[in-house]
């Protein structure tokens, strides 16, 4: 094909326009962040002042330790730590090993256990917690870890997600273990499960930020302070004490840091969950 | 496969005792993988599967969460659909998925579709449009408060350009727009991604053909970007319609649980919420649920006919 000038100059103009459209939509997604962190290092005084000044002055850093010690961030910091990493850790094992089965035994009830699995992807939570609510009171889990971590501990999305890593390993690999006898638990957990690392990864970090990041179940659980997780006591912190919004946005900032460090490190296998159970 | 090579092991000599064999393994198969999916069909029946039953029999009884189950049959549709504050959130949940999932579902993939023109810097501009949605709802809602306050940063920002901003939570008639503006900054990113993947899957010779037979970038976007992303736009159409649907955490933070001011952030969730804690009225509650449960269903179904057929090349 042969490129005209007018065509040369008019892709270099449109490029220049999809760039500047990038900046500006990059612009809107970072800004709330910025304002955020600008907010959290200014005096109450600056932070309120119209029109909004970006620069804060001087750089309160203060904000943060004295946020840390008006409202107990140490504990919520905590109970989302907790919360999150066991229900990292059951999701791993519990979906790897009914996407297991799923993937490489051929049992009786295998479908209908699979489009069990399928149709409470279309479960969302907002929709069921009226009787899920009513169900942990019942068990008496209400105001307990383990009503906060049971309803998360397995995903019908990482069942999903680890079958498909299952399907992708070639049968091959198991078949002379299997030959010889050795044991589905053994063939799992020391031939196949290491193979499927990256997509635990995947995993893993999805279920984290999910659990680190939930708000309704906590709300729905834990009325005591003591078992506030971060987002919920941010969010109580709000409504039910005082409108500090440098405070606020200090704390805000504070519960974003660990996922953020997750995602930059983790970056491509954030992308990747995402990719593979949003296509397939 | 084993099983399959193992049965045709079987049909040469031996066959008694291998089939038998056979069945022995078959039979510990089984209970392996029933060992092993166990746990997991407990507890989606438990916190899943199960409360999405119990709703149903929870609509038909009269309840207050301390006194003894009433019975009491389909009353409690009858008494929700007289009431005027149901079809408030029946609305705003209405409006609110109307809006919010077309606009983020095309914002996704304009900048899908340019983020794909090997531009410079693209993972610095993927990471930035996909943080918002890594960050909890609860630090999304609490910045955006403070952002739509009265004297805030957007009204700061519309004052250069002389407008007065209106004071967007708590006017009613811009609390919802407001939370419209927070999902769609939050979501869009997401779906981006979601986007550029089903990019990577059309095949890069349909665009060259187009090109030499002289279709311009824009007829090229609407005759093969559109049609061969359906997949994904599929995918991002229905997720986006149940989250919106469904949409509680930001109406919950930014009315302080209310769904004011004058009930105009009011959601069907928000007011499945508030039948539980507010009102003690459990049937009321789980007949909303259910009424949620059936029109994302049917929302669902018409989708699939709409946009769920397999593309054909």
């Amino acid at each position: 094909m042969i490129v005209s000038p007018a065509q040369k100059t008019w892709g270099r103009i449109s490029r220049g326009l999809y760039l500047l459209i990038l900046i500006v939509g990059a612009l809107i997604m970072v800004i709330p962040f910025l304002w955020s962190l600008s907010t959290s290092l200014k005096p109450l005084n600056q932070a309120l002042a119209y029109p909004p000044r970006w620069i804060p002055h001087p750089f309160l850093w203060k904000n943060y330790i004295d946020t840390w010690k008006t409202v107990p961030m140490e504990r919520w910091f905590l109970n989302s730590t907790l919360v999150s990493v066991v229900v990292v850790i059951g999701n791993l094992l519990l979906d790897a090993l009914a996407g297991y089965a799923l993937a490489r035994i051929h049992f009786r009830g295998r479908n209908l256990v699979f489009f069990g699995v399928i149709s409470m992807l279309m479960i969302p939570f907002q929709s069921i917690m009226l009787p899920v609510y009513i169900e942990l009171r019942s068990l008496g889990l209400i105001n307990s870890y383990a009503g906060m971590i049971l309803p998360q501990l397995v995903s019908a999305m990482g069942v999903f997600l680890m079958r498909q890593a299952f399907l992708n390993i070639p049968e091959e690999v198991e078949e002379s273990a299997v030959i010889e006898g050795a044991s589905r638990w053994r063939i799992f957990w020391q031939i196949t499960l290491p193979m499927v690392q990256p997509t635990m990864l995947t995993l893993a970090l999805m279920m984290f930020m999910s659990s680190w990041n939930n708000f309704l179940l906590p709300l729905l659980v834990a009325n005591k302070l003591q078992f506030w997780t971060l987002p919920l006591g941010m969010v109580m912190f709000q409504q039910q004490y005082y409108t500090n919004w440098p405070y606020l946005m200090a704390a805000a900032v504070m519960a974003t840091i660990p996922i953020a460090i997750l995602f930059l490190i983790f970056q491509k296998w954030f992308i990747q969950g995402i990719s593979t159970t949003g296509l397939k | 496969m084993a099983a399959v090579q193992a049965d045709s092991q079987s049909r040469s000599g031996g066959r008694f005792l291998r089939e038998k064999g056979m069945q022995k393994w078959r039979r510990q198969e089984t209970v392996t993988a029933y060992l092993f999916s166990l746990p997991t069909i407990i507890l989606l029946l438990m916190f899943s599967l199960g409360p999405a039953v119990y709703a149903f029999f929870l609509s038909g009884v009269s309840w207050n969460l301390l006194d003894q189950m009433h019975w009491i049959g389909l009353h409690n549709y009858a008494a929700i659909f007289r009431m005027p504050l149901f079809w408030t959130a029946v609305k705003n949940s209405f409006i609110f998925a109307a809006v919010v999932m077309p606009v983020q579902t095309i914002i996704a993939m304009i900048f899908a579709v340019i983020m794909n023109q090997h531009l410079p810097a693209r993972p610095l501009f993927r990471l930035a449009f996909f943080f918002p949605s890594i960050s909890s709802s609860a630090v999304t809602s609490l910045m955006f408060m403070w952002i739509f306050n009265k004297l805030g940063l957007l009204n700061g920002f519309l004052n250069w350009f002389g407008i007065s901003g209106p004071d967007w939570i708590g006017d009613p008639r811009f609390a919802l727009s407001a939370i419209m503006i927070l999902n769609i900054w939050s979501t869009s990113g997401y779906f981006m991604v979601v986007f550029l993947a089903g990019l990577q899957s059309i095949p890069q010779n349909f665009y060259e053909a187009a090109a030499i037979d002289g279709a311009s970038a824009f007829q090229r976007f609407l005759r093969i970007t559109v049609p061969l992303l359906r997949p994904s736009t599929f995918f991002i159409v229905v997720m986006g319609m149940i989250g919106t649907l469904q949409m509680f955490d930001q109406s919950f933070i930014i009315s302080g649980g209310t769904g004011g001011p004058l009930n105009s952030t009011m959601t069907m969730a928000l007011l499945i919420y508030e039948e539980i804690f507010s009102y003690g009225n459990v049937g009321y509650g789980a007949a909303i649920t259910v009424f949620l449960f059936v029109v994302v269903l049917l929302l669902t179904l018409l989708t699939n006919r709409w946009l769920g057929k397999p593309i054909e090349y």
